[in-house]
């Protein structure tokens, strides 16, 4: 039985008078925990019926005694009933979240940022790397979804790369993609399986299995920072135009509501206004979430 | 509208303690070792009216150095918001200025309960500067060394006496009780003032102006080369960011008292640390130190205009006091401006 007094508990909010507490998160707890690849499990956590999302925005999730940390959204705004949400062991607070087990109470609260842009029924490229696949997973669901109802079908395509087959997220919805129409690409850095149907090598050299007219679609990308940079200096060359290449930028977060500073880069804000930028507005602030630039 | 009145300096110390009956007084008091340093008032007589700027800037008691967020218990978390009245005493025009800009930034989009509590709760009442630092370069700011609006009361020594500016209700609430030793100015009073200020502002030792500054950054003017060389004397020590009264950043922490309990403070955080935009992978961002003084320089110089209509410093000077590399807003502001010119001259 969940309690929901600490998520609609009235006394918070009256403690917190007129303006509400931003920093305050609520209480819920796993449904369901699964462990999708090493270290990487997949949390369904228990909502209210007005906590809505959209693809592409995140949460701040606490483990209290151990932190706070954001973390894409994974699960479908609309269809999923539960927030999921996908997290390799990397850090201090990951690894106390890996720890969780289901029924565990855990401390939530958003979501934040701005979501995907969706350019109408365009075409559609998503290029994932690794673990990137999470935050685009909410927004390949929705427009398999969008793109069952209607007739005039745009195509979609997934290019998928992991390092190695055991490390390949949501295998079977990635199979349901593809019978649903989509054209999937699955790449793997090494791999010494024999069974292992799909490509190897970076996803970046698979450009020309996506069978997209590149100066007439969208793509969205997620993964390491190499991935999105050579990702991004590619689909610029073959002409996509860079207000329609777009990726959503990790960083260091400390309160997800543009106060704590830590996302600051080229004077945005990541949490505030990202973590979704197209590729025109990361030239134009220079926005450079690692080491490099991503231009 | 603004209320004047003339107060005698010797009912100052009166006045003070008629306050502490009704607030947490917190006025500059120099210390044992001599330093000047805004604390609880005592005795109303020690307070030092006299000394440069305050280190630390009195953004600590609006956003304090460590504070509390909430704490947790199996029975959920319990908010910790402070209630409790203050004045803050004898702090400077460009303080007040520098508690403007954090009200754009705290309480414009997502407010910050935190913060707003304590301001709303928080009497500001500042003391002219008729003897600016060295360091000081308010004055091309327009943040001091005296202001015409934003104050709940403004003081202006006259020598014998302080000549008061009332502006808002909670500034008037703490002179309106008080009509034997707040009296009517007459018009000497008034030529003083213009004395005093006048006399003020030619004691500025440092001009400066940041709108040329920021116009030749975002000419493309001013290259890496020039940041690299600002970024090879950062000592990356964060004493320009903690005395900044217009810096914001804080980092925030879970500090477990047992396996159930404990609770959620934020603390200040400082963009000059290598580590302040490490992600758990591993990345630093700004690994670089040229990208953490740039952008340091940048935020105030270009984003805080670009997004608040007002430069993300004030002209207090602290970060020159504090800065052990000599790379503080004036010092690079000039060099910007003389490598500028020099330029122009040269052409």
């Amino acid at each position: 039985m969940v309690c929901l007094r600490c998520a609609l508990c009235p006394m918070l909010r009256i403690n917190s008078m007129a303006t509400p507490n931003i920093y305050l998160p609520f209480k819920t707890s796993i449904r369901g925990v699964k462990e999708v690849a090493k270290d990487v499990k997949l949390f369904s956590i228990v909502v209210p019926d007005d906590f809505t999302y959209q693809a592409g925005q995140f949460v701040m999730v606490s483990v209290l005694g151990a932190g706070e940390v954001p973390i894409s959204i994974t699960s479908t705004p609309g269809v999923s009933r539960d927030l999921e949400l996908c997290v390799r062991a990397v850090g201090h607070v990951s690894s106390a979240l890996n720890s969780l087990t289901t029924s565990d109470g855990i401390w939530v609260r958003g979501p934040y940022g701005r979501p995907f842009p969706i350019n109408g029924r365009q075409d559609t490229l998503f290029i994932c790397g690794g673990i990137g696949i999470v935050p685009l997973r909410p927004l390949i669901n929705q427009m398999m979804n969008t793109r069952a109802k209607t007739s005039k079908k745009a195509t979609v395509t997934v290019m998928y790369g992991s390092r190695n087959p055991s490390e390949v997220l949501f295998l079977d919805e990635v199979a349901a993609w593809q019978d649903q129409g989509a054209n999937v690409v699955l790449t793997v850095d090494t791999c010494q399986i024999e069974s292992w149907k799909g490509c190897t090598g970076l996803v970046t050299e698979h450009f020309g299995k996506a069978k997209v007219n590149f100066k007439n679609s969208t793509a969205y990308i997620c993964g390491p920072h190499v991935m999105i940079q050579g990702a991004m200096r590619d689909l610029s060359l073959m002409g996509m135009p860079d207000d329609h290449i777009i990726t959503t930028l990790e960083a260091h977060m400390k309160c997800g509501v543009g106060k704590c500073g830590h996302c600051f880069c080229g004077g945005k804000l990541i949490c505030e206004e990202g973590p979704v930028f197209s590729l025109e507005e990361i030239k134009k602030y220079n926005i450079k979430p690692g080491r490099d630039s991503l231009v | 509208m603004i209320r004047t009145y003339i107060l005698n300096k010797n009912h100052l110390s009166f006045w003070l303690r008629q306050l502490k009956s009704a607030h947490e007084l917190i006025a500059p008091w120099r210390d044992a070792s001599g330093d000047i340093v805004l604390t609880e008032l005592s005795r109303m007589h020690e307070t030092a009216l006299d000394g440069p700027a305050l280190m630390p800037s009195p953004k600590e008691f609006l956003l304090p150095q460590m504070e509390q967020l909430f704490c947790y218990s199996e029975e959920g978390i319990e908010e910790a918001v402070n209630k409790q009245g203050r004045v803050l005493f004898g702090i400077r025009p460009c303080d007040i200025s520098a508690i403007k800009i954090l009200d754009t930034f705290y309480l414009g989009k997502n407010k910050d309960v935190y913060y707003e509590t304590r301001r709303n709760k928080t009497i500001l009442v500042s003391i002219a500067c008729n003897q600016p630092d060295p360091t000081c370069f308010c004055l091309g700011l327009g943040t001091g060394p005296f202001l015409k609006s934003g104050f709940d009361l403004q003081f202006t020594d006259l020598g014998d006496r302080f000549f008061v500016e009332a502006e808002s209700e909670n500034g008037m609430s703490l002179v309106k009780d008080f009509p034997h030793i707040f009296i009517e100015p007459k018009t000497v009073d008034g030529e003083d003032l213009y004395e005093a200020r006048l006399a003020s502002q030619s004691r500025f030792e440092k001009r400066v102006n940041l709108e040329q500054v920021r116009k030749s950054i975002l000419a493309g003017k001013v290259n890496d080369a020039f940041w690299e060389s600002v970024a090879v004397r950062c000592f990356e020590c964060g004493g320009c960011v903690y005395n900044c009264p217009v810096c914001t950043c804080f980092n925030v922490i879970d500090r477990p008292a047992s396996v159930d309990t404990g609770k959620r403070i934020r603390l200040w955080d400082t963009c000059m640390f290598k580590g302040f935009t490490r992600t758990a992978g591993g990345v630093v961002p700004a690994e670089a130190k040229i990208h953490r003084t740039k952008r340091w320089f940048h935020h105030k110089l270009l984003h805080w205009p670009e997004q608040f209509g007002v430069f993300g410093c004030v002209g207090c000077g602290r970060c020159a006091v504090s800065c052990p590399g000599s790379i503080d807003m004036a010092t690079v502001a000039l060099k910007i401006k003389g490598s500028d010119q020099a330029e122009e001259k040269n052409a």
